[in-house]
């Protein structure tokens, strides 16, 4: 096996496929963070996104209005917690922690009702490749960034979008300003429990996406561990990003590489009778811990994240 | 006084905070280009009508004109309407945004791009006018106090602000950066805004205002233009003419305290953050048998005193000795095992454990020694302690198991005062650090705490009591050590106290050394 295999174009287009739900959700999770609200439950979001995904794309036959429904779904458990995180007061990640377990529970649970227990589970058509023109065929690079699905493209935008929003924008300096010092903030005029509620179900929309990522592109079906952490890979990216989209979109292309490359190696044969197959599988999360370990000690959180905000309690 | 109405009016202000009147119809006006010092000891409702004229507070009576015209004042936002603009004691920033990101956070201009570097010309504008450099592209939390105060002061008249508050600007600046402030707040009156500064420096009132108003408990005492006022009318108006109850509480001779070591002894201790000197070459000795006071306004060192002789802050010079021993290197747990026992200065940051039980509450830091023999943390103890203790100091709650953020603060400081008495019998103790022991209190609950202070000095030990109110510390202290700015200024033995002498020292007027 000659060195040339890291560098495969198979090895990177699939690197792509990979990374996008990775930071899509990551994207969803810096807006709700930027506004000082730390949402744990993330990986259940992602998981009730899976699975309106698919069910919206099964039922009524549009990949449209699947992700739509996937977004909607996200949007709305995380106004749950917004609602007991903001308008409650509560423990961020106690919530967060109740919402992880109720997506968990929801998503398999709706998937039985809406389609049953069945001997062979349905399936959905796949989002094929579009390649762009003229991009597309430039050798290498277009090849691996332009030959892919529709999803992927939007990641580009997405990723640029949100880093302009946080940062080039009036109203994400403003919600910035709500995850930094909010008292600060109320007191020039700006309103932090909109902010806060706005951040939460504009990032739950990402949660939703993400999770119909999956079904749409890579599996066509719906299984109980779809997700299968990569809504807590998301969370450490966001650390790992240090709360920037463009790091963050770094860290999840980092992560869907080792993942892609377990993935292309075991499929070698005379790979997988040199290496258990569950050694290849556990390399993305020994590496995501190996590279938080190093990074995550000096970045730096919102300074009011996890707080709720509470004007009467001025003295 | 011109016949244009003044730019700010305020008639019969009045606010309550529960039982408390922070202010009784007070009258206040300032003219525009004038620099308008607010003057008083803490307490005295300065801040209070500040906060109600920028919109953080509401008041419960009176009228607020500006130009002559109502103005209905009920939120910040109100507030920087009628162009009015506070910069706060504690500044308040973002320190991971940039000069220019905190200036321009709510105003930052039309449209859904935030054009920083278009606006910068109108920050930069506005910032040369009033000779207030700034870097604009630095994180605010890199940066100087004195530099972020500027920043404060930038964003209030870049808001467009015609009505300046500083309240106490100088407590955390440098002699230099002192000097500055002024120079800045000159030229912002010049350019005919109204500058109005909430101090308790008499110094300063007298080198930088125009008018000064007196304010003393909630009420105001007076206005007074710069030339007719003289160091000595503004003490007598600030502090006002004191009577102190005679008799049964006077304190006694300190002549007990000549044999054997002092109870404490503190020696040239030094403390420094950057280039501000929190204490400063600080000596004293508070004898056996004996009740020190030390008197200031708060925030010139007392905290960092009481907090670096119970060793709870490293300090950079000194000495301090618990009846004769030097506690040098020693941890929080031997010096209290010395005989130490401190009473913080803020109850529920510092004093209690606010979910836990009044119980469990009480027994903090008394367990090493009420549960020795067993080792184990007895419920039966516990309780029994505390129900004693919330019999004799009169604690008003249900039970001795309700959590203990469920008491008022007067109720919560009857606990820490009862747990500080208790481990001071336990430890057999030498020294009580008090600060602020009675904020809070009642009448009666606060001579209850008297009572006890004069026990410790009774049984041969020593009590230092850091105090804001002046009348208890003359009403108890055998010798009264007047702090200011980290600096010990002066002492003074009992019974007979010069209140006006203390009052000036207390304002940091160092004169006629005796």
């Amino acid at each position: 096996m000659s060195l040339g295999f890291v560098f495969d174009i198979s090895l990177l287009q699939l690197t792509m496929v990979m990374m996008a739900p990775l930071i899509i959700a990551c994207l969803g999770e810096i807006i709700i963070e930027r506004s000082g609200i730390l949402n744990v439950g993330i990986e259940g979001i992602v998981t009730v996104g899976s699975v309106a995904g698919f069910l919206g794309t099964f039922m009524m036959g549009s990949p449209v209005l699947g992700c739509l429904t996937a977004m909607m779904a996200g949007g709305i458990l995380s106004l749950l917690l917004a609602y007991f995180a903001i308008s409650m007061r509560a423990n961020q990640i106690v919530v967060g922690l109740g919402i992880f377990v109720l997506g968990l529970g929801l998503s398999p649970l709706s998937y039985r009702l809406a389609v049953g227990v069945v001997q062979s589970p349905p399936q959905i058509k796949t989002l094929s490749g579009v390649p762009v023109p003229l991009l597309g065929n430039i050798p290498y690079v277009g090849e691996v960034l332009f030959r892919q699905n529709i999803l992927v493209y939007l990641t580009y935008f997405l990723v640029a979008a949100v880093a302009f929003f946080l940062f080039k924008t009036p109203l994400g300096l403003r919600l910035r300003s709500c995850g930094e010092n909010p008292r600060a903030a109320d007191s020039l005029g700006i309103n932090v429990t909109a902010m806060r509620y706005g951040a939460c179900v504009v990032g739950g929309f990402f949660l939703g996406l993400a999770g119909a990522y999956l079904p749409l592109l890579i599996t066509g079906t719906f299984t109980d561990n779809l997700v299968n952490g990569r809504g807590w890979l998301a969370l450490m990216l966001v650390i790992f990003g240090r709360w920037m989209p463009l790091w963050a979109f770094l860290g999840a292309l980092l992560f869907a590489y080792v993942d892609a490359f377990q993935f292309k190696v075991s499929s070698l044969p005379q790979m997988a009778k040199a290496v258990p197959p569950q050694f290849l599988l556990m390399l993305p999360y020994v590496f995501a811990m190996l590279v938080l370990v190093k990074v995550a000690s000096g970045a730096e959180a919102p300074r009011a994240l996890t707080r709720p905000y509470d004007r009467e309690s001025r003295e | 006084m011109s016949a244009a109405p003044p730019r700010v009016e305020m008639r019969g202000i009045c606010k309550r905070f529960g039982e408390v009147v922070a202010l009784d119809r007070v009258d206040l006006e300032a003219a525009k280009g004038e620099i308008h010092a607010l003057l008083g000891e803490n307490g005295a409702g300065k801040t209070t009508i500040m906060n109600i004229l920028s919109g953080l507070y509401r008041s419960d009576a009176g009228e607020i004109r500006v130009d002559g015209r109502p103005a209905p004042i009920r939120s910040p936002k109100d507030a920087i309407g009628f162009r009015i603009g506070m910069v706060h004691q504690h500044v308040e920033l973002i320190g991971n945004f940039t000069a220019l990101e905190n200036i321009l956070l709510g105003h930052e201009g039309t449209g859904w791009v935030l054009r920083a570097e278009s606006q910068r010309g109108a920050v930069e504008e506005v910032a040369s006018r009033y000779g207030l450099s700034v870097p604009l592209n630095e994180r605010v939390k890199a940066l100087p106090v004195g530099i972020q105060q500027k920043i404060e002061i930038l964003k209030a008249l870049y808001r467009g602000a015609d009505i300046l508050i500083l309240d106490e600007p100088t407590t955390m600046l440098t002699p230099q950066e002192v000097d500055a402030l002024f120079a800045t707040i000159r030229k912002i009156a010049e350019g005919g805004l109204t500058v109005i500064f909430i101090t308790h420096k008499i110094k300063e009132v007298l080198a930088n205002s125009d008018r000064i108003t007196v304010f003393r408990g909630g009420c105001r005492v007076g206005t007074v233009r710069r030339p007719e006022a003289s160091r000595e009318l503004l003490v007598q108006m600030m502090v006002g003419e004191r009577e102190f109850p005679a008799g049964a509480g006077r304190p006694g001779a300190v002549a007990s305290s000549s044999a054997g070591p002092p109870a404490l002894s503190v020696r040239d201790l030094s403390l420094r953050n950057a280039d501000i000197h929190l204490l400063k070459d600080v000596s004293f000795d508070v004898p056996a048998g004996a009740i020190v006071g030390l008197a200031g306004v708060s925030g010139n060192g007392q905290r960092e005193l009481a907090e670096a002789i119970a060793g709870l802050l490293p300090v950079q010079a000194g000495e301090v000795t618990i009846r004769g021993r030097s506690v040098e290197k020693l941890t929080v747990a031997a010096r209290i095992a010395l005989g130490l026992v401190l009473i913080p200065q803020n109850r529920i940051d510092e004093g209690i454990l606010p979910s836990l039980s009044l119980a469990e509450n009480f027994v903090l830091g008394l367990h090493p020694y009420i549960f020795k023999r067993s080792g184990f943390f007895e419920q039966g103890t516990a309780h029994e302690m505390a129900r004693i203790a919330i019999r004799d100091y009169n604690v008003l709650t249900r039970n001795e198991r309700v959590p203990s953020a469920h008491l008022s603060g007067g109720n919560i400081q009857k606990v820490i005062v009862a747990r500080a008495m208790a481990l001071f019998r336990a430890i057999g103790g030498g020294i009580l650090i008090a600060n602020n022991p009675t904020r809070g209190l009642d009448i009666m609950a606060a001579a209850f705490v008297h009572a006890r202070f004069r026990e410790v000095r009774e049984g041969g030990g020593g009590v230092l009591l850091i105090s804001e109110d002046l009348d208890e510390l003359c009403s108890i202290c055998d010798r009264i050590l007047v702090i200011h700015s980290g600096e010990i200024l002066g002492g003074f033995d009992g019974p007979d106290y010069d209140v006006y002498r203390i009052g000036e020292l207390m304002a940091g007027v160092r004169r006629r050394q005796p």
